[in-house]
C-alpha cells in the first residue's frame, strides 16, 4: 500500500508540476467561453457601410412606408450610446425605388435580371420584387409574391426586417380595406405572456412560498456546465496516462518498477495519482465557477445539493477511464497505435455529447433514464440529469453509481492483466483481441 | 588467458563442497542459499524460454549467468525477480528464504538489461523514487554518497535525458544497490561501458559483496566471468549446460588445450595431426586436441613445422568452453554476431 503511495505522489506531481498543466488549466476554460468572448468582441465591429437594396413595388402602395420605415430605422435604431458615446453599431438600410413598368411576368423577369446584375456590379446589396397582388391575393393569387434577391444568402438582417416591416404594412392595407380599425385588432389579438415559473413550496412555519420565476442560468446553463466541466476533467486527467505508461514501457522503466512493486499495486498507483490530479482540476474549475458566479450576483445558482455527487461520478469516470487508457498504454507499441485503439475509446467518452440536447429537455423520460444507466455515459448523463430540476429520484443515481463501480471494477481488473503482460512485451503492439485474451485468461 | 590471471577469490582455501572441487571463499556461506531455484519452467506461448532449470546461489557468492542471447538469461533472472512467474506446477523459486509471489522483496536490488530511467525527472528524483519504491524512507545521503563515488555529483539536479549513455547506465547501477540489498541482480552491468568506467562499477560490484551482498550478474564478456565469478552459470536454448566453479567446469573438459606460438613460413596448425580445433588469435593460438592425444607427440609435430616459441597444455577457456557449446546453434541459426559479443 506504502508503494502504490509512493508511485501515485510521483505521479500525481509529475503532472501537476508541469508547464502543460498549467497552461491546460487555463486553456479549457478559454477554448469553453472563447465562443462567447469571440462572438461578443465581433459585436461591436458589425459592418456598417450602408447596405443599398433597390425595391420594385408592383402594388404601388408599399414603398412609401417601408422607405419611412428605414429612415426611421437609420436615425434611430442603428445607434449605441447617448451623446458623445453615441456609435452607429448597425449598417443604414437605403432603399432605392424601382419604377416598375406593368405587372406582367415579362416586365418583372427583365427587371429582375437588371437588377441582378447591378448587386453583382456592387452597386447593389439586394432588391425586393413585390408582387401586384401581395396586398389582396384573392383577384390573382400567383401575383401575391413578394421575394427578396441577394447574393448574400446568410445576412439576414435586411430581409428579416423587411419581413417584418412589409407584412405590418400588408395587414394595415388588408384591414383598411375591409373598414376595420387595425387599433381594435391589435388590442383584440394581443397575446398573454406565460409566466415560467417553478413549483411552490411551504417553509418551515407552513407558510406557502410563491413560486419564483425560473431561470434559464439554473435551468440550462449549470447542467451544461458542470457535465463539461466532467468530461474536460476526465479527458485532462486520464488521457495523459496512455502516455505515461507508454513512456515506461518502451523506455523499460516498467522493468525496474515491476522488480519493486507488483504490477496490480504499481497501476492502482498511477490511478490514485491521475484521481489526484482530476480532483485538483475540479476543485480548481468549481472554486473559479463560485467566485465568478459570486461576482456576478448569481451565487444562489452555484449547484450545492449536486457537488458530492459531481465528485463521486467524476472519480468512478476517472478510474473508468484511466484504466483503459493504461491498458491501452501497456498494449500497445508506439504512438500511432495507442491513437487508432483510442478512437473507440473517445467515442465512448464524448457519447453523452450526442444525446445531450435530448436528455436536457426531457430529463425524466425513460429513454433518459435507460441511457444514464450505460455506464461509460453515466457519470455524465446522470450529472445533467440531477441537475436540471426538479432532478431526479435517488435510487437512479445510486444504481447508476453501482453500475459504474461495477464497471469500474471490471475495467480496473481487465486493465490490470493486460498491464501485467503488456508492459514487458517489446516489438510489436497487440491487437485488441489479444487484450481481450490476456484480460480473460490471465 | 593464463592461469595466473583467474581472480583470487577462486583460490583455494577450505573444505570442498557440492558447489566444486575448491570452492569456499571465507565470505561464501554455502549452506545458506539466497537463491533456490527448483527445476523451474517458463513457457511463453509455444516458446519455451527456461526449461526445468535447477539453480542454487550461496549466500556471499558473485554468481555469472552467461549464455548465448535469447537463450533464457534474462528470463530467469526476470523470475528470480518475481516479474515472471513460473509456469503453474513447474518448480518454485526461493529467493531470500521467501516463496510466493505476491510482493518483490525489497532486499534485492535489480539492474535490468535495458536502462529504465525517466528522462523528464531529475537525477536525484529519479534515484529517490526508486529506492522509495525499494521502502528506502530516507535515501537522500545515501544518493549523495553514491553520485559522489560514482563521479555523478554535477548531474544531481540535471533531467536524465542530459546524460550520456555511460552516465545513465551508472545512474541506473546506483539505483539497484542505492538501499544496500543483500542480493544484487545486475543483467549485464559492464556492457557498453568505457574501461574507466567498467572499473568504476567492477569495484563497486566487489564492494557490496565485501559488505556481505549477494551479487548474480550476466555477462558476454568471458574474461570478466572468468576474473569475478566463484560460481558461473550457463543457460543454452532453456536448459542449464553449465553450473559450479571455474575450476569445476573446465575439469570437466580436461587439458585438452595447448596454446602455441610457432614461428616458421606458412605453419598452419589445422595440418597438424591430433589437432581438433584452432582458435586463431594471430600472436598466439589455441589448439584443441582430439581426445587421447599424446601432447609430446604434438609437440615433436609441431616442431617439425616451425620454431617452437611457446607451448603451453592447459584446459580450455571459459569463452572455448561457451564457443563449445553454443556454435552449433550459431552455425545453424545464422546467431553468429551472439559468438561474436562472446568474443569480444
Amino acid at each position: 500500500m506504502r508503494k502504490t503511495f509512493i508511485v501515485a505522489v510521483r505521479e500525481y506531481m509529475v503532472s501537476v508540476r508541469t508547464k502543460a498543466f498549467l497552461i491546460g488549466l487555463l486553456m479549457m476554460p478559454l477554448m469553453m467561453g472563447g465562443g462567447f468572448i469571440v462572438g461578443a468582441l465581433m459585436e461591436g465591429r458589425v459592418d456598417t457601410k450602408d447596405k443599398r437594396i433597390a425595391v420594385a413595388d408592383y402594388t404601388g402602395r408599399l414603398f412609401n412606408a417601408l422607405d419611412s420605415a428605414a429612415q426611421q430605422r437609420n436615425e434611430t435604431a442603428i445607434f449605441q450610446g447617448e451623446g458623445a458615446a453615441r456609435k452607429q453599431i448597425l449598417p443604414r438600410f437605403v432603399l432605392q425605388k424601382i419604377e416598375t413598368g406593368a405587372a406582367d411576368g415579362e416586365d418583372m423577369q427583365q427587371l429582375s435580371l437588371q437588377l441582378s446584375d447591378r448587386i453583382r456590379k456592387g452597386e447593389l446589396m439586394a432588391f425586393v420584387l413585390i408582387g401586384p397582388g401581395v396586398i389582396d391575393a384573392s383577384k390573382d393569387p400567383s401575383s401575391a409574391t413578394l421575394n427578396y434577391y441577394s447574393n448574400t444568402p446568410t445576412y439576414n438582417d435586411a430581409r428579416n426586417w423587411i419581413t417584418g416591416v412589409l407584412n405590418e404594412q400588408v395587414q394595415q392595407l388588408r384591414l383598411e380595406g375591409a373598414a376595420i380599425d387595425s387599433k381594435v385588432v391589435r388590442r383584440l389579438t394581443q397575446r398573454v405572456p406565460v409566466g415560467n415559473l417553478g413549483l411552490v413550496e411551504t417553509d418551515a412555519a407552513g407558510n406557502i412560498i410563491r413560486a419564483v420565476e425560473t431561470n434559464q442560468l439554473a435551468n440550462f446553463l449549470v447542467p451544461f456546465a458542470m457535465m463539461f466541466l466532467m468530461f474536460m476533467v476526465i479527458m485532462a486527467s486520464t488521457a495523459p496516462l496512455l502516455n505515461s505508461t507508454l513512456e515506461e514501457k518502451t523506455q523499460r522503466i516498467a522493468e525496474v518498477l515491476l522488480a519493486s512493486i507488483p504490477p496490480f499495486e504499481l497501476m492502482a498507483g498511477k490511478l490514485i495519482g491521475i484521481l489526484g490530479v482530476s480532483l485538483t482540476m475540479a476543485t480548481v474549475y468549481l472554486l473559479g465557477a463560485y467566485a465568478a458566479l459570486n461576482r456576478a450576483g448569481y451565487a444562489q445558482f452555484f449547484p450545492w445539493q449536486s457537488i458530492g455527487w459531481f465528485v463521486g461520478f467524476l472519480s468512478l469516470a476517472v478510474l473508468m477511464y484511466g484504466s483503459i487508457f493504461i491498458a491501452i498504454g501497456a498494449a500497445v507499441s508506439d504512438m500511432k497505435e495507442a491513437q487508432s485503439m483510442m478512437t473507440p475509446v473517445m467515442l465512448l467518452v464524448v457519447s453523452p455529447m450526442f444525446v445531450l440536447q435530448y436528455v436536457m429537455r426531457e430529463p425524466a423520460s425513460t429513454l433518459s433514464l435507460v441511457m444514464s444507466l450505460f455506464p461509460p455515459a453515466t457519470p455524465m448523463l446522470m450529472t445533467i440529469r440531477q441537475t436540471v430540476p426538479p432532478g431526479i429520484p435517488v435510487w437512479q443515481p445510486l444504481l447508476g453509481i453501482a453500475l459504474v463501480v461495477l464497471t469500474s471494477l471490471v475495467c480496473v481488473f481487465a486493465a490490470g492483466r493486460i498491464f501485467r503482460v503488456g508492459i514487458l512485451m517489446q516489438g510489436k503492439g497487440a491487437k485488441v483481441s489479444e487484450m481481450f485474451r490476456w484480460a480473460l485468461r490471465g | 588467458m593464463k592461469k595466473e590471471n583467474l581472480s583470487p577469490l577462486t583460490q583455494p582455501c577450505g573444505p570442498a563442497s557440492r558447489f566444486g572441487r575448491r570452492v569456499c571463499r571465507v565470505m561464501i556461506r554455502p549452506h545458506v542459499n539466497v537463491v533456490e531455484i527448483e527445476k523451474v519452467t517458463k513457457t511463453f506461448g509455444n516458446h519455451v524460454a527456461v526449461n526445468s532449470v535447477s539453480l542454487a546461489v550461496p549466500q556471499g557468492s558473485i554468481y555469472g549467468f552467461i549464455g548465448p542471447n535469447g537463450s533464457g538469461k534474462t528470463t530467469t533472472l526476470r523470475m528470480i525477480m518475481r516479474i515472471y512467474h513460473p509456469d503453474p506446477g513447474a518448480g518454485a523459486i526461493r529467493v531470500l528464504g521467501e516463496t510466493g509471489f505476491t510482493a518483490a522483496s525489497d532486499r534485492v536490488g535489480y539492474l535490468p538489461e535495458e536502462r529504465g530511467l525517466y528522462k523528464k525527472m531529475k537525477v536525484s528524483d529519479v534515484l529517490r523514487f526508486y529506492a522509495q519504491l525499494k521502502g528506502h524512507r530516507n535515501p537522500n545521503p545515501l544518493i549523495r554518497t553514491w553520485l559522489e563515488r560514482l563521479g555523478l555529483s554535477e548531474y544531481t539536479d540535471k533531467k536524465v535525458e542530459t546524460l550520456s549513455k555511460g552516465m545513465s547506465q551508472k545512474v541506473q547501477f546506483i539505483s539497484a544497490v542505492l538501499t544496500e540489498p543483500q542480493l544484487v541482480i545486475l543483467d549485464e552491468p559492464f556492457s557498453g561501458l568505457d574501461p574507466v568506467n567498467a572499473d568504476v562499477l567492477r569495484e563497486a560490484v566487489l564492494e557490496l559483496r565485501r559488505k556481505g551482498a549477494t551479487v548474480i550478474f550476466s555477462t558476454h564478456d568471458m574474461a570478466v566471468a572468468e576474473k569475478m565469478c566463484d560460481f558461473i552459470f550457463m543457460i543454452y536454448k532453456g536448459n542449464k549446460v553449465l553450473d559450479g566453479t571455474l575450476d569445476s567446469i573446465q575439469d570437466r573438459y580436461g587439458q585438452d588445450t595447448v596454446r602455441v606460438r610457432v614461428e616458421g613460413d606458412g605453419f598452419d596448425a589445422r595440418t597438424v595431426p591430433g589437432v581438433e580445433k584452432v582458435n586463431d588469435f594471430g600472436r598466439l593460438q589455441e589448439l584443441r586436441m582430439i581426445p587421447n592425444t599424446n601432447p609430446q607427440i604434438l609437440l615433436s609435430e609441431l616442431m617439425k613445422r616451425g620454431r617452437v616459441v611457446h607451448f603451453e597444455l592447459t584446459r580450455p577457456s571459459l569463452h572455448d568452453i561457451f564457443v563449445r557449446i553454443a556454435r552449433p546453434a550459431a552455425d545453424s541459426t545464422a546467431s553468429s554476431e551472439q559468438v561474436g559479443a562472446a568474443h569480444a
